[in-house]
């Protein structure tokens, strides 16, 4: 059985006496003991489709299954088997850590000895004995977050569903939380995420989808995408702005295909090192100024900017 | 069944402790109902002629302040609600088994308990100026205060849910505090106003609720009036908290 099952999912809002489709019918699957992700820029889709996962939103049309349980028609049953960690967060702040923890515990069900249990070894876990009986008003943002996973774990949840997770965390906590993750991957747990960041889906995710506009455009572990973008990557960046700077390489079959950003050239090619000597070559003959030119490997944004013709960099992603 | 109570119980330990470790609000809710006696109160007793007495003044204004305080008290629970959404401690609780009710209820039950312990000491002060304590009729009063308290509670909570702005859930609540208030006679009796306000008070609860509240307190509990501001609130507690429930089912985008 698969862990998350989602067919044709549709979620529209009615804002301003508009018709908005927030998410216009996604597929897939996720697989038990995976760490899966959604990319995506602010707007795409990905909060909207985990609300709706986590019966949190009402879903529209299409179906979801969470280890076989009706997302629609039985979301009692998929609360028990599902942790969410929201982006707001949702650390009660006028009450201690611990506080947090028991009232949870306790609300998933469990007795006061095993809630107690249970809150000790995820202090443990997470870090948190220094700052567990204190009022969580006075946590730092890493600290926060990290008690919110506990929150999000506290019930053993088969899926754990995470919403942009290390936004607002600085690069030591992102990735202190990171190595958190990859601890419940080893202990079997299944793990959704969205996030803005490519490299923390990089990093971090085993499968992902790409998700713009309401739709997925791209699916597959983060190396199948990159190779999606055949090749590499030759990034020119010109002296002087040129019009048609696309025109000049046509019919050239090394280059498979340009993204123009001003000065900035990527072309996408077969194979670089070959390429690389034929690019210069007809720059060169063209009386084309070269700044600088370099050679890479392909990105997930290269992935992005491919399928949706702009940056992730350019489209509210922060880095 | 026993679940639901356990549940009830939890959140609403949560919600007390929230407010014991914020003494100003306590401190606020309290000077409101005494600054309205000690301010207002002896401004009534020279309306008549010859003058009421301090005790006559209360006996009529003390069951009117607890009203409106019990309005006041309910109608702050939208905005803990929104802040609580702003933190994500709604969608936590929303996504765990609990039962809707019982994520309602916490914040209902904690709103009664606070209104009544400020009754209570309001009552006392207003005891020592000479309000004449009825014990049956405040305690069948408490009850019927402590359901208008659920109705404004649990309609405050689902219309925060609903507009999750403080700007919007303000300009409602209080769009519709002046008028209900004024319209109930929770100053002055109504019987002071001219025929058409008495005429548009009858579609005020509220106003069911004051004059019940001031034949209560005088310790008559066996009336018509008594009886007609349960038929009208119990009905409505029912309908607000399950109005309520659904909202906390539905929302939220």
């Amino acid at each position: 059985m698969n862990a998350i099952e989602i067919k044709d999912l549709k979620k529209s809002f009615f804002v301003k006496g508009k018709n908005i489709e927030a998410v216009k019918g996604i597929n897939l699957s996720v697989e038990q003991g995976e760490v899966f992700g959604f990319l995506g820029p602010n707007g795409a889709g990905k909060t909207t489709s985990l609300r709706m996962l986590t019966t949190l939103l009402p879903i529209d049309e299409g179906e979801a299954k969470i280890f076989g349980y009706d997302v629609k028609r039985n979301p009692k049953e998929v609360r028990r088997h599902i942790g969410y960690v929201g982006q707001l967060g949702g650390t009660d702040i006028e009450a201690t850590g611990r506080e947090n923890l028991m009232l949870s515990s306790m609300l998933y069900g469990m007795t006061r000895e095993s809630a107690r249990k249970q809150s000790e070894s995820l202090i443990e876990l997470l870090e948190l004995n220094n700052i567990i009986d204190r009022i969580a008003k006075t946590y730092s943002g890493g600290q926060r977050r990290r008690l919110e996973i506990a929150l999000g774990i506290l019930h053993h949840p088969d899926v754990l569903f995470l919403d942009e997770p290390t936004t607002g965390l600085d690069p030591q906590n992102r990735t202190n939380l990171w190595n958190h993750i990859r601890q419940l991957k080893a202990a079997g747990m299944t793990v959704f995420l969205t996030t803005h960041y490519l490299e923390e889906a990089d990093e971090l995710c085993d499968r992902l989808c790409i998700m713009d506009k309401g739709i997925i455009i791209a699916e597959g572990t983060p190396s199948e995408l990159k190779q999606q973008i055949s090749g590499d990557m030759v990034t020119i960046i010109l002296k002087k702005d040129h019009m048609d700077i696309e025109t000049i390489f046509d019919g050239n079959s090394d280059v498979l295909n340009i993204n123009v950003e001003g000065k900035k050239i990527k072309l996408y090619v077969r194979n670089g090192a070959i390429a690389m000597p034929d690019i210069f070559d007809i720059i060169k003959s063209n009386d084309i100024e070269l700044e600088t030119i370099s050679l890479s490997q392909p990105s997930l944004d290269d992935v992005f900017l491919r399928q949706t013709g702009k940056s992730l960099r350019d489209t509210g992603g922060t880095f | 069944m026993m679940r639901i109570i356990f549940e009830i119980w939890i959140l609403f330990r949560r919600k007390v402790m929230e407010t014991i470790r914020q003494p100003a609000w306590l401190f606020i809710g309290l000077i409101t109902p005494i600054l309205y006696i000690v301010l207002f109160s002896p401004l009534l007793k020279n309306l008549n002629d010859p003058p009421l007495s301090t005790s006559e003044v209360l006996n009529t204004f003390v069951p009117g302040i607890l009203s409106l305080l019990a309005f006041i008290n309910g109608a702050s629970a939208g905005f803990l609600v929104i802040n609580e959404l702003q933190t994500g401690v709604i969608e936590r609780l929303r996504v765990s088994p609990a039962s809707r009710f019982a994520l309602l209820m916490g914040t209902v039950l904690r709103d009664v308990v606070m209104f009544l312990a400020a009754s209570i000491i309001v009552i006392f002060i207003a005891y020592l100026f000479g309000f004449d304590v009825h014990i049956w009729g405040l305690l069948v009063m408490f009850v019927l205060l402590s359901l208008l308290i659920s109705i404004i509670s649990a309609l405050s909570g689902g219309l925060g849910l609903i507009f999750k702005q403080v700007g919007s859930l303000a300009s409602i609540q209080n769009g519709l505090q002046l008028p209900l208030t004024l319209l109930s006679g929770v100053l002055l009796p109504m019987s002071l106003a001219p025929k058409w306000m008495q005429v548009i008070a009858h579609i005020n609860p509220l106003y069911y609720t004051v004059e019940a509240s001031r034949i209560l307190a005088g310790g008559t509990i066996n009336s018509m009036v008594v009886f007609k501001a349960f038929a009208v609130i119990i009905p409505l507690t029912v309908i607000t908290l399950y109005w309520s429930t659904k909202v906390y089912q539905k929302a939220i985008a």
